[in-house]
């Protein structure tokens, strides 16, 4: 028995290097062609990247970018997934609602959201309204889209076999809808996190006077791809930090699923 | 859907007429939409029996006859296109909050636990917390599932899922449990062990049963009476009562004094339904 946990913890390690395993191999070309094969000009290198986010961190430089963009980034995700859940919802029990407002979702839905960014600084200004907007509105279209699917989806069956248990309204939303539905829920919610951050970004990008966004676009108009890199950096450790949340909330969340290897969940 | 009809069915609990039959099918008539939209079918036609109290009742007939839809209206999920269905003496109208319904599918909550699903209906009915506690913990045991409480549905196997179904309904001790062919998707042994169960549940928990099913020999070893329907537009054939003394042998029924007696008087009736094929007798009805 002790073998074959050793054994298994050996495994685990050895799949935790394999997969790290294409991105050394990655950064190492990457370091090995800069100045080599490309211009450093173009893609900078590892090395110089590593060096310019100590930099701004070491300096503080960063920090009122970081902290702006993620304020946007938090309030617009929280609000176009609250918005998004509810409207969902509504609209999913509700078919008066739904057949009133569906067609007018849908033909939004089909809009390139981005188009709106210059719009959304007009009315909401160049601050951290117009940001929150764009980001709030991608995440509201995914999340809201996949509850209302997975709350109609819901069996029926099920819902009237718990009306005859006894089930009200309300406890049929407690017990069966918001459960069932849970699954759809958290996917719309993982689906829209890096949606929030293109939202927040591209605002950034369209004008402000602060934020992740503007760092990468002045850090390109001054030919310093090393700064492009480290702004990049940091919106992909927020967007890894972010799934991990989801994962581990979903594991919470939808513990009553047979797991899809049909053995218990292994920790990644 | 209104919050207060469990309120409605409770006082009609209250009111009703002890001397009225736990059950009634009063000259039921469902017609279907066809599909295309134009016209319907009649599914069932003109059924009225009674289901006293306390008894037994097993429902059979051809597949497709609507034996499942009777059991529809008694639970208040379907109108019926004429007629009525009496619980007690009173009407149905809505979602029935006062019977049992144990479905054809074991339909637990999937992220419910064992315990949770069979919990839900005295949490649903504000019963107190170690009213709950007491009441799950007792029908699990008489159910055989002791031991699997923290179980997700997917966890169990398919016979222990029907059991979980069961225990479920048992819980809140409905007077009236409708049964949808409940065993119809078990093995063979299992089967029998279930039939088994449920005879001495039922003797302990003293329901009235209605027991859909398409078995013959489930229908005459379980039941105190058997209501025989024909293929659509169904009518009802014959009502027939099995007056086999309790407990019967469910493992080897034709070891049960009579029981070859009563089975081929039930067989009699239900072979000329198997000779015609149910397709010949669908009359499409443009009216309605």
């Amino acid at each position: 028995m002790p073998d074959t946990l050793r054994g298994s913890a050996r495994s685990h390690i050895l799949g935790i290097v394999l997969r790290l395993l294409p991105a050394i191999v990655l950064l190492v070309i990457w370091q090995w062609a800069s100045g080599r094969v490309i211009r450093t000009i173009y893609v900078s290198k590892p090395t110089d990247i590593a060096y310019r986010l100590y930099q701004i961190f070491a300096s503080g430089e960063i920090y009122p970018d970081l902290l702006t963009t993620a304020q946007e980034l938090l309030l617009g995700y929280a609000i176009g997934a609250a918005v998004g859940v509810t409207t969902g919802y509504l609209l999913a029990r509700s078919p008066r609602l739904a057949s009133i407002f569906e067609p007018y979702l849908m033909a939004f839905y089909g809009i390139p959201k981005i188009a709106l960014a210059p719009l959304f600084i007009i009315w909401f200004g160049i601050g951290l309204w117009s940001k929150v907007a764009l980001a709030a509105l991608m995440v509201f279209f995914l999340v809201f889209y996949n509850v209302y699917m997975g709350v109609r989806s819901v069996d029926r069956d099920v819902v009237n076999m718990t009306m005859i248990l006894g089930a009200s309204e309300r406890q049929l939303t407690r017990h069966v809808y918001l459960p069932a539905a849970a699954p759809f829920v958290i996917m719309g919610m993982r689906m829209a996190i890096p949606y929030s951050v293109i939202g927040v970004i591209v605002g950034e990008f369209t004008s402000s006077t602060r934020g992740l966004g503007l760092f990468i676009v002045q850090a390109s108009s001054n030919y310093d791809p090393a700064g492009v890199f480290a702004g990049i950096a940091i919106l992909l450790a927020f967007v890894i930090a972010a799934n991990a949340g989801a994962s581990r909330l979903e594991r919470r969340l939808l513990r009553w699923r047979p797991s899809p290897s049909g053995t218990q969940h292994q920790e990644i | 859907m209104r919050v207060d009809e469990t309120n409605v069915v409770a006082d009609a609990g209250e009111r009703h007429d002890t001397r009225a039959p736990a059950l009634e099918f009063d000259r039921v008539v469902q017609d279907f939409r066809l599909p295309s939209g134009k016209g319907s079918r009649r599914v069932l036609d003109t059924i009225s029996f009674a289901v006293r109290r306390g008894q037994f009742t097993a429902i059979v007939g051809p597949s497709g006859c609507g034996k499942s839809t009777l059991l529809h209206m008694a639970a208040g999920l379907l109108a019926p296109t004429s007629g009525a269905v009496r619980q007690d003496g009173v009407a149905i109208t809505s979602v029935n909050r006062a019977i049992g319904f144990v479905p054809q599918q074991a339909q637990l909550l999937a992220w419910k636990t064992l315990r949770e699903n069979v919990e839900l209906p005295l949490l649903l009915r504000q019963v107190p917390r170690d009213e709950r506690a007491e009441r799950v913990r007792e029908v699990l045991v008489a159910a055989g599932l002791a031991g699997f409480e923290d179980h997700y549905p997917h966890q169990l196997s398919g016979g222990m899922q029907k059991r979980a179904s069961i225990a479920r309904t048992l819980v809140y001790r409905p007077a009236t449990i409708l049964m949808d062919e409940p065993f119809g998707s078990l093995d063979a042994q299992t089967r029998m062990v279930m039939q088994d169960d449920l005879q001495s549940l039922w003797s302990r928990y003293s329901a009235t049963i209605v027991f859909v099913t398409h078995d013959l020999t489930e229908a005459v070893i379980l039941a105190d009476n058997i209501v025989l329907l024909g293929s659509q537009p169904t009518r009802l054939k014959a009502n027939v009562a099995i007056e086999l003394a309790r407990p019967r042998n469910v493992f080897q029924p034709f070891h049960t004094n009579r029981f070859a007696e009563f089975y081929d008087r039930v067989w009699a009736i239900f072979q000329s339904e198997l000779a015609r094929p149910a397709a010949e007798t669908v009359a499409a009805n443009a009216d309605a």
